[in-house]
């Protein structure tokens, strides 16, 4: 694919997460904007993935260890046809399988439960260990953790472990919007600057723009070409990303949008899908 | 009476799997040589997964790796387990019905007798009973550790092996069966009472019964090794013949044996039953046998407890 068509998929996963937030009536749209550019280069390009057979065991996994940001995964996952679109529409409602944070047991394409913040790079650590154990060594493990989530120690437990096994198919997103539920991530913790921190584990550490789809795709090769060490690639991104009022705007981490306000999105994305 | 190590026994049935079953892997938050494991470790030295202190992260490794298909053994101590990464637990591994088996190490005040309350762990059988999906397993001796073990291996999901410090009495005989989610009568003098026992105190209930027996009363010495899901049924039985009970265990008196009978009383037979374990206090440092006597679970407690129970 071209940057331009991932570019404009991520763009309509940005959409859908306002449609479908604004149809449920409740989810945190504001997450998922940020993260729109890896999830578009991730399912429509990078990951061997089969979505007739989501249990393949030799396929790639996919973690979001960010899991409010859910909707965006259920957009991906209903555009790379693991559900039908329509599904959609059920987003946290009762008799939906699209349950308030990815849930394994009962949605397609979701490899482990999620949400509870911190757990992604642990649980990936333990799948990534698992394939290697047992002979499957060309797949990938991808996680997506949020900044704010990196106060959690586990994380660092996790990073730990994974470095000590030399997990070279293990690749960590994190997400650095600088934003977390309670306000600026700066504000609440010192835990910038964010790839230091990785470094000090002993990880490869890459730091991108990341809604740059190019840089997205090139951080994943040079991440694939280091066998020896667990690979975090470091984005800088925009919670709210490409959606005018939720840009930069804490207020959207869990809110509504209104019947006007998906229109002003469609509006702002009409040319940009 | 002698003592055999419930954590020697148990890891000798992981091991002895593990020769046939190579998704076996243990994981380790530095609890290698607290588990016996070093000879797993030698015999295999590639599926010892040693993450350092880092118990949470031991069992979200654990959930990883059984989701693709490896059959992951974490073993810690009993409290650091259920209470340090009790989330993890509950939301990764027993809600996905993942198949990952929990050695908890140190189980009640016997085991980190001395070591005082950072080192006891008293509460992790009513932490594990609350959440759906796991299974409960607390072996009475080293012989039924081992039985346990390897039951616990041939149970498809979570399950939760109770074990202690190593110095267990062996209170059964050589080739006493194991059967997963069955209680078993130990000893029937009569049903005056019922007294049911979990784990390494066995010993002591054992005593009590012969006491009673020796005051006239005719006890039911029952063996409840799986706490979770409980024999309802065989419980029910006991308590329909005996029409009063005692549950006494090395645990607090809430959430573990005791709840568990009292609640299947309730349902199935109600009748008197009265509950002997830690009275929910945090106990102290001290040698073994002068911390379950100081806290209520001497020979003579069972004794009277048993005799409080038959009165109407």
């Amino acid at each position: 694919m071209t940057v331009d068509e991932l570019s404009r998929i991520a763009n309509r996963l940005r959409l859908d997460v306002v449609e479908t937030v604004h149809l449920a009536g409740d989810g945190h749209p504001g997450p998922c904007m940020s993260i729109a550019d890896i999830m578009s280069v991730l399912f429509f390009e990078e990951m061997r993935l089969d979505p007739a057979n989501p249990r393949w065991p030799e396929r790639d996994r996919f973690i979001l260890s960010k899991g409010h940001a859910c909707p965006i995964l259920y957009a991906a996952l209903a555009r790379k046809g693991y559900f039908p679109y329509e599904e959609l529409k059920g987003l946290r409602s009762l008799g939906s399988f699209l349950q308030g944070h990815p849930d394994s047991n009962k949605i397609p394409g979701v490899d482990t439960v999620s949400g509870s913040l911190g757990n992604g790079v642990a649980i990936g650590t333990g799948m990534a260990l698992g394939c290697r154990m047992q002979g499957i060594t060309d797949n990938y493990v991808y996680v997506i953790v949020g900044d704010g989530e990196e106060e959690e120690g586990i994380i660092w437990e996790a990073a730990m472990a994974a470095a000590k096994f030399e997990l070279g198919n293990l690749i960590v997103f994190a997400d650095l919007n600088n934003h977390q539920s309670g306000g600026h991530v700066t504000d609440l913790s010192s835990l910038y600057p964010v790839p230091d921190k990785w470094e000090a584990f002993h990880w490869h550490v890459q730091t991108i723009d990341g809604h740059n789809i190019a840089a997205i795709r090139n951080a994943i090769a040079e991440a694939k070409k280091v066998k020896d060490k667990p690979s975090v690639i470091c984005c800088k991104t925009i919670k709210g990303k490409n959606i005018p009022y939720m840009e930069d705007n804490n207020a959207w981490h869990k809110r509504t949008p209104t019947a006007e306000e998906v229109e002003i999105a469609r509006e702002a994305l009409r040319d940009k899908m | 009476m002698s003592t055999k190590s419930t954590r020697v026994a148990a890891m000798e049935a992981i091991q002895e799997a593990a020769r046939t079953d190579e998704k076996i892997v243990i994981i380790s938050p530095d609890a290698v040589a607290a588990a016996r494991a070093t000879a797993f470790k030698e015999e295999f030295p590639d599926r010892v997964i040693e993450v350092g202190i880092a118990e949470q992260d031991a069992v979200d490794i654990a959930a990883g790796l059984a989701t693709t298909g490896m059959k992951p053994v974490v073993v810690s101590y009993a409290g650091f387990l259920t209470m340090r990464a009790c989330e993890m637990i509950r939301t990764f591994v027993a809600y996905p019905g993942l198949n990952v088996k929990l050695i908890g190490l140190n189980g009640g005040m016997l085991g980190g007798e001395r070591e005082g309350v950072t080192h006891q762990f008293y509460e992790d059988v009513g932490i594990l009973r609350s959440m759906p999906g796991v299974k409960i397993l607390c072996p009475a001796d080293a012989q039924q550790a081992k039985l346990a073990a390897k039951a616990m291996l041939e149970e498809d999901g979570p399950v939760y092996l109770r074990l202690g410090s190593g110095r267990e009495p062996e209170v059964f005989e050589e080739g006493t069966p194991f059967a997963f989610g069955k209680i078993r009568e130990v000893k029937k003098y009569g049903n005056d009472v019922a007294v049911f026992a979990s784990g390494f105190i066995m010993d002591r209930a054992i005593a009590a019964l012969e006491k009673l027996r020796e005051d006239g009363i005719g006890g039911t010495l029952v063996d409840v090794s799986t706490i979770k899901p409980l024999d309802c049924e065989g419980v029910a039985k006991i308590l329909e013949a005996c029409e009063c009970a005692v549950a006494v265990e090395d645990h607090n008196i809430y959430g573990g044996l005791g709840s568990a009978i009292c609640e299947a009383a309730c349902l199935y037979h109600p009748c008197k039953v009265i509950r002997l374990g830690l009275r929910d206090v945090y106990p102290r440092s001290g040698v073994a046998a002068e911390l379950l006597d100081a806290y209520g679970l001497s020979v003579q407690d069972i004794v009277a407890a048993a005799k409080d129970a038959m009165k109407k």
